[in-house]
């Protein structure tokens, strides 16, 4: 049972969410009166803006506070985030692009084997955790890394970690043990 | 403990056992030195007369805890009770609560969770027992919403560090079909519906087992397995009578109701006995199809490692040979010997196999759901490093211009 073949996985990265701060206060009413693609959520009072080109969507607070999701890659967030702080300077305020932080990257790899997961479970008891009454996928946590992963029955694997070399180290490192509970033709 | 004993003072052994004021004393009779108070013998006589009161049905435990603890600790021992849970169980749900409340994340909520802390801790004692108690059955003892119930699930195992094996399926299923009313005929189960029930558990159990080899069991939730089980289970019983009566029916007759997944797992469960049915000749040449396989579920179970591992090698025929075809007779004898003929036939054997036979697969496979997927970057778009340079007409596009800002105005003060 060679786990080491050179079996080369495809891990696709579906998000990226990236932070920063304008360190300056913005005024929502203005964004939402003068941007393009805007929507304006009164009621908890924030901003989101949508960009074309990287397809981004920016959440924007009146503190200077600025969430952006929906990036393919740490470099296309850093991309987009710029854009969307050259945009807000456009719009008249002194924005000073500061404190740009990778908070979190989602990422989806599939095996090419189905895995049997109330023995993957078992094997790995405490760090796995598998209730089929609640969701369908066995919780895989790996905390030196602050990664979560989801496997599934079929092979397919959800992780979530702090950045793409998390991410990619999380992957290597539970390819092992989810081999050893592959599904074999009997 | 209860051998001559020797006063301590002058050495005599003329101890006596002398109850002042009901309290039970060794006292010497030569000096009167009292040796000890209280209780000394362990024997039945005196146990009878003991007045021992459990500290949790006195009052000193009412005055030391808050009453938010005393109101859960009640919670518990009622829940227990209805669930009719031995006394462990009652003990360790109790210390678990006892040490959960006193975290800030389950003692400053609201009401609605810290009802729903009882039953998880009284769940997660029957988890670690491998005593078969689902979410479900919880859930509605508690009147509990289903997400707040997993997510404060979830939260008390990782703050009290517990770990739970999974759930029996097996011992699922016998509690289970203990809740159905079909085992005796009353008014509304005519005698030909009723079944005995340790043949219709026997049954169910095989179905479940068979379910669990051919990854239907997998990911999903158990109850909806379990129910579509016991309906072919108790058809296949006696098909004569019971063939016509629809699932839901079934459902009602029992007493329990029907889980949505059901349906879906039923016609699962008869794709895999159809597809079990295909590899005994003397099923093929009777061309079951979906309502009359389950006239022949008790020979398939009966061979079912042998057919699944036959089904799963992706279509070559190992079927028995050409004699059996045509009887289509269910005695067992008859079935033994073709088994174990069909058995001693090497693989890839005389007969062709028939045409489009795809390997078994799970259905999660077979029914794949589409997922729009961006194509991976292209290598021009890797070579972003997020440092470029920004153009004004790239920005001009997410501004609005002046007239566009007039008409907005114009639109927003006519609401």
């Amino acid at each position: 049972m060679d786990a080491e073949s050179d079996v080369a996985l495809d891990i696709l990265i579906t998000n990226v969410v990236c932070v920063f701060r304008t360190r300056c206060h913005l005024n929502l009413r203005k964004i939402a009166l003068e941007g393009a693609n805007v929507i304006y959520k009164r009621d908890v009072g924030k901003v989101l803006m949508k960009l074309r080109k990287p397809r981004i969507t920016a959440t924007i607070w009146s503190s200077g506070k600025v969430i952006c999701t929906g990036a393919t890659s740490e470099e296309e967030a850093k991309f987009g985030a710029r854009r969307l702080a050259r945009s807000l300077q456009k719009l008249g305020f002194q924005v000073i692009f500061t404190d740009f932080k990778v908070v979190n990257v989602l990422a989806v790899c599939n095996m090419p084997f189905e895995i049997r997961l109330p023995e993957f479970t078992k094997n790995n008891r405490p760090h796995a955790s598998y209730e089929p009454e609640l969701h369908p996928a066995v919780c895989y946590r790996i905390k030196p890394l602050r990664a979560t992963l989801q496997i599934f029955s079929t092979g397919s694997i959800t992780v979530t970690g702090p950045n793409v070399k998390a991410v990619a180290s999380a992957v290597e490192q539970i390819y092992p043990f989810v081999f050893e509970s592959r599904k074999e033709i009997l | 403990m209860s051998g001559p004993r020797k006063c301590p003072d002058c050495g005599s052994s003329d101890i006596v056992d002398d109850a002042h004021y009901a309290q039970n004393q060794l006292v010497c009779a030569d000096c009167g030195f009292v040796l000890t108070e209280g209780l000394l013998t362990t024997t039945f006589q005196d146990e009878e007369h003991l007045q021992e009161v459990t500290y949790s049905r006195s009052t000193g435990q009412n005055e030391q805890l808050s009453r938010c603890t005393q109101r859960g600790i009640k919670r518990v021992q009622d829940l227990c009770k209805v669930l009719r849970l031995p006394a462990v169980f009652e003990d360790t749900a109790l210390s678990y609560f006892q040490r959960a409340i006193k975290h800030p994340s389950f003692h400053l909520v609201r009401l609605e969770k810290k009802e729903i802390l009882v039953g998880c801790c009284v769940f997660v004692t029957c988890r670690q027992h491998n005593w078969p108690l689902t979410m479900g059955t919880i859930c509605s003892l508690l009147y509990a919403d289903k997400e707040l119930f997993a997510s404060v699930y979830l939260a008390v195992l990782k703050e009290l560090e517990l770990d739970v094996p999974a759930l029996s399926l097996m011992d699922l299923v016998k509690t289970h079909l203990n809740s159905f009313k079909l085992f005796q005929s009353s008014a509304s189960i005519p005698a030909r519906f009723a079944e005995d029930k340790d043949k219709m558990v026997a049954r169910t159990i095989q179905i479940v087992e068979l379910a669990s080899e051919t990854w239907l069991v997998t990911g999903r939730h158990p109850i909806p397995i379990v129910t579509a089980a016991a309906y072919l289970a108790w058809q296949s019983l006696q098909p004569a009578g019971r063939l016509s009566c629809p699932f839901p029916r079934f459902c009602k007759l029992a007493g329990t109701d029907l889980p949505p997944p059901a349906h879906l797992r039923l016609k699962e469960l008869n794709d895999i006995l159809l597809r079990m049915a295909s590899q005994l000749a003397w099923l093929r040449v009777l061309q079951v199809d979906k309502k009359t396989v389950v006239k022949h579920i008790g020979d398939l179970l009966q061979h079912r490692h042998f057919l699944v591992k036959s089904s799963f090698s992706s279509g070559d025929a190992e079927a028995s040979s050409a004699t059996a075809a045509g009887q289509g007779s269910e005695s067992s004898p008859r079935v033994a010997g073709c088994a174990g003929q069909a058995e001693g036939c090497p693989p890839g054997g005389k007969q062709k196999s028939s045409t489009g036979q795809r390997p078994l697969l799970p259905p999660c496979l077979l029914n794949p759901r589409k997922r729009l997927r961006t194509a991976a970057p292209s290598p021009a778009e890797q070579a972003i490093t997020g440092d470029e340079a920004i153009s004004d007409s790239e920005i001009e596009q997410y501004l609005r211009s002046q007239e566009e800002m007039r008409e907005f105005r114009k639109a927003q003060a006519r609401h």
